[in-house]
């Protein structure tokens, strides 16, 4: 009997542990551990973050849902990884320490054949001082990133818009809190959302909306743009975000590197350079991501963290991790197997495998500030990768250590995203976007590096009732109701 | 070399927006290549993108006579908003009512790739929104507001919808066979028909027997159908995924329309 230790119960660690539990059947143990009770289809915490859902009508508990499928959930964070095993024993293990269960601060040694690692990100607002400390939101912003946080920012919006009501004039800020943040998406989506609410709470000529971010154009999203359909014309995400801002009286600020949050206030660092102060009376600022912090020990107990992570904390995998200046980037630097150079039994997905370089162009301000979005790792390719990453393992334990590995390269995946722009059965909106390849392909699309028949966007409702449509869809897939296997990730 | 600048109605390009990685004589040369087109039309400034090249470059002359180059332009730090009339080379003879930003901040580089900014006001800042409107693919027709827009239009010949770079075509090689299935399925109806009015066992047995070849031809047909349609639909790849849906569509309905007649040949011959 083998066992699979899955480090994380997020959109990849939950495919990945989900689908190898189907494939693997009861002959062998799938384990998750996860820090979290609930599972939190991320995407919808926007619309929590409005007041528009519930924190219960985006999460649900994991612990019966692994029950029924085999699985062995434990409720813990990991702390390090043992891939050689210790002393008087081979068998690798992971140590996790138990958050829930009645367990709360004790620790186990897991064993493990093959693992992955599918942490997500440490959500990092420790980066910029006054955003929060280590992992810990501050007290001057709020986030959408985890559904608590998200309800915490629909308690404050609605106050605000109370404020508004009673004839008090607000300023929103909402847009990236670093220069190196990633999931601009996510405060896309919020900042129509938004407006969206604010405009049917009747007090839209009361409030200074706001965009700031880390993009050097706007529309940028992380992955250097891309091509919307629009207008007749295939234009870029550039012009048709910035029409979309301008039609909803939304300014903006791009090439902004927060580096200061006090109350009520924002300092920021430009592309050129300059410093700028931005007020505000409510703000979301996405976090910069970073590795949740996993150590790494060989047998003797020496700490080999630094081989198979990367410095910002994310694993290593099977990427060009030398490919140096923009110039030289590839396509093909990007990882295909994502396993790990070293343990070939290990393995990551989601947002925790160490990309080799930005998608979009590097950037940063004459004082040396890097200023630039993060490559995305998030929703659709996270899925792929997580599913990939399962097949291969599941080969390896049923059809011998030499069978090959899936591939799934963001350089050969497309990618659909649907951005919220507004809730609402008839008045909402949203934007449909999909872009192939995710990272340019240079060599094989001269020009753009995308194939631009397959990448275009449309705003529309129909895209909101995609969107809503999708909610539910995933939801029933994550729970693993009766045909889930076949909803696409 | 003096090039030709891509001028409406021929559609822009769909390669755009590729920023410069490697400085190199390429950029030199296209750099020199856009001076010469400029000169040679008179222009105060001019993208690599107008001339059908997909890099992110901006020439801008200045009134002294000497060139501003900048590869991959960026703009922010906007202030202000201003309406003016603007021309652009891609609409000859034309001009239209923008409203930009009065104030822009660029960051660029230089052909040696050194990072370098600017800022602009007035004229200028106008000029350098338009030209690295056009790195992004874009004229001022998308910058138009609604009104304006429409009355923009007016004055262009072929409307604004000329740029899509491949339209979904309407008619397709498969609804030639769609035609044939329907003409078998009517021939099913009419022989039904016929049916009725026959009291012949023999020849009723002969009629089923047509009527049952011709069913199981039509669900080969459609099987055909189904799988060359898709074929036909992935080469317009824009529009790929709507048509998969309405040959889907189709096919579910032409068989249920057979399911139906065959049914009622069944029942009724």
């Amino acid at each position: 009997m083998a066992r699979l230790v899955v480090l994380g119960g997020g959109v990849s660690g939950h495919t990945a542990a989900t689908f190898a539990a189907k494939w693997l059947g009861s002959q062998h143990e799938v384990v998750v551990v996860t820090p979290n009770a609930k599972w939190n289809w991320i995407p919808s915490n926007i619309w929590v973050g409005v007041g528009q859902m519930s924190k219960e009508e985006v999460t649900f508990d994991l612990a019966p849902v692994y029950a029924d499928a085999g699985i062995t959930f434990k409720q813990a964070k990991a702390l390090s990884l043992n891939p050689e095993g210790k002393e008087g024993s081979d068998k690798p293990f992971v140590t996790v320490e138990f958050t829930g269960e009645g367990k709360e601060g004790t620790t186990e040694e897991v064993e493990y054949d093959y693992v992955i690692n599918a942490t997500g990100p440490k959500l990092n607002f420790g980066a910029t001082e006054g955003l929060g400390v280590g992992s810990n939101l501050g007290e001057h912003t709020v986030s959408v990133c985890t559904a608590d946080h998200a309800e915490h920012a629909a308690h404050e919006l609605a106050k605000v818009i109370e404020k508004m009501k009673a004839g008090e004039r607000q300023k929103i800020l909402i847009g990236t809190g670093h220069g190196l943040c990633t999931c601009q998406g996510a405060a896309f989506e919020y900042i129509f959302n938004i407006e969206h609410e604010i405009a049917k709470a009747g007090v839209r000529d009361m409030a200074d909306i706001k965009w700031i971010s880390n993009e050097s154009f706007l529309g940028d999203f992380g992955v250097g743009g891309l091509h919307m359909k629009s207008m007749g014309f295939a234009v870029s995400s550039k012009i048709f975000a910035e029409s979309l801002f301008t039609e909803r009286g939304i300014p903006w600020i791009v090439g902004a590197h927060v580096n200061k949050v006090e109350s009520g206030k924002v300092h920021y660092e430009l592309l050129d350079g300059e410093m700028g102060e931005e007020e505000f009376d409510f703000s979301m600022l996405i976090p910069p991501f970073a590795g949740v912090g996993l150590k790494a020990y060989n047998k003797a107990g020496e700490d080999i963290t630094s081989d198979i992570f990367a410095p910002n904390g994310f694993l290593k995998v099977d990427a060009n991790y030398g490919a140096g200046a923009y110039e030289n980037w590839k396509a093909s630097d990007w990882p295909s197997t994502y396993q790990n150079p070293t343990y070939s039994n290990m393995f990551a997905c989601g947002i925790a495998f160490a990309p080799p370089h930005p998608i979009s162009k590097p950037m940063k301000s004459p004082n040396g500030t890097p200023i630039g979005p993060t490559p995305p790792r998030t929703g659709m390719p996270s899925g792929i990768i997580g599913k990939a990453v399962a097949h291969s393992i599941c080969d390896r334990i049923l059809k011998g250590a030499d069978a090959p590995l899936h591939e799934a390269s963001m350089a050969n995946m497309g990618a659909a995203c649907v951005a919220s722009a507004g809730k609402g059965l008839f008045d909402g909106t949203a934007a449909a976007m999909t872009i192939y390849p995710v990272v340019p392909n240079f060599d094989k699309y001269p020009g753009t590096g995308r194939d631009v028949d397959y990448t275009f966007g449309e705003i529309g409702l129909a895209g909101h009732w995609i969107k809503h449509i999708l909610h539910h869809l995933f939801l029933y897939k994550a729970k693993l109701k009766p045909g889930w296997a076949l909803i696409p990730e | 070399m003096v090039k030709e600048i891509v001028t409406y109605p021929t559609p822009p390009s769909t390669e755009y927006s590729t920023d410069v990685r490697v400085f190199d004589e390429n950029i030199v040369s296209l750099i020199d290549n856009m001076k010469e087109t400029i000169e040679a039309n008179n222009l105060d400034a001019l993208t690599a993108f107008q001339i059908g090249n997909q890099f992110n470059v901006v020439v801008i002359k200045e009134d002294n006579g000497s060139y501003l180059e900048l590869i991959n332009p960026r703009l922010f730090s906007t202030k202000g908003q201003v309406t003016t009339e603007e021309k652009t080379a891609y609409f000859p003879g034309l001009s239209a009512k923008v409203t930009r930003h009065e104030s822009v901040s660029v960051v660029y580089q230089d052909r040696e790739g050194n990072d370098l900014s600017l800022k602009a006001t007035g004229d200028r800042s106008i000029l350098l929104q338009r030209k690295i409107d056009y790195t992004f693919g874009s004229t001022y027709l998308q910058k138009l507001d609604k009104d304006e827009k429409a009355r923009f239009e007016l004055k262009l010949e072929y409307g604004s919808n000329i740029a899509v770079s491949e339209s979904c075509p309407t008619v397709f090689q498969r609804d030639k066979l769609l035609k044939v299935i329907n003409v078998a399925m009517i021939a099913m109806v009419i022989l039904l028909f016929i049916s009725f009015f026959v009291s012949d066992e023999n020849a009723l047995v002969t009629m089923w027997s047509y009527q049952a070849y011709t069913a199981l031809a039509v669900l080969i047909l459609n099987i055909i159908y189904f799988f060359y349609a898709q074929y036909e639909g992935k080469k317009y790849t824009s529009c790929t995924s709507c048509q998969i849906g309405n040959i889907i569509g189709t096919t579910v309905i032409s068989l249920f329309k057979l399911t139906l007649l065959f049914l009622a040949s069944y029942l009724l011959i």
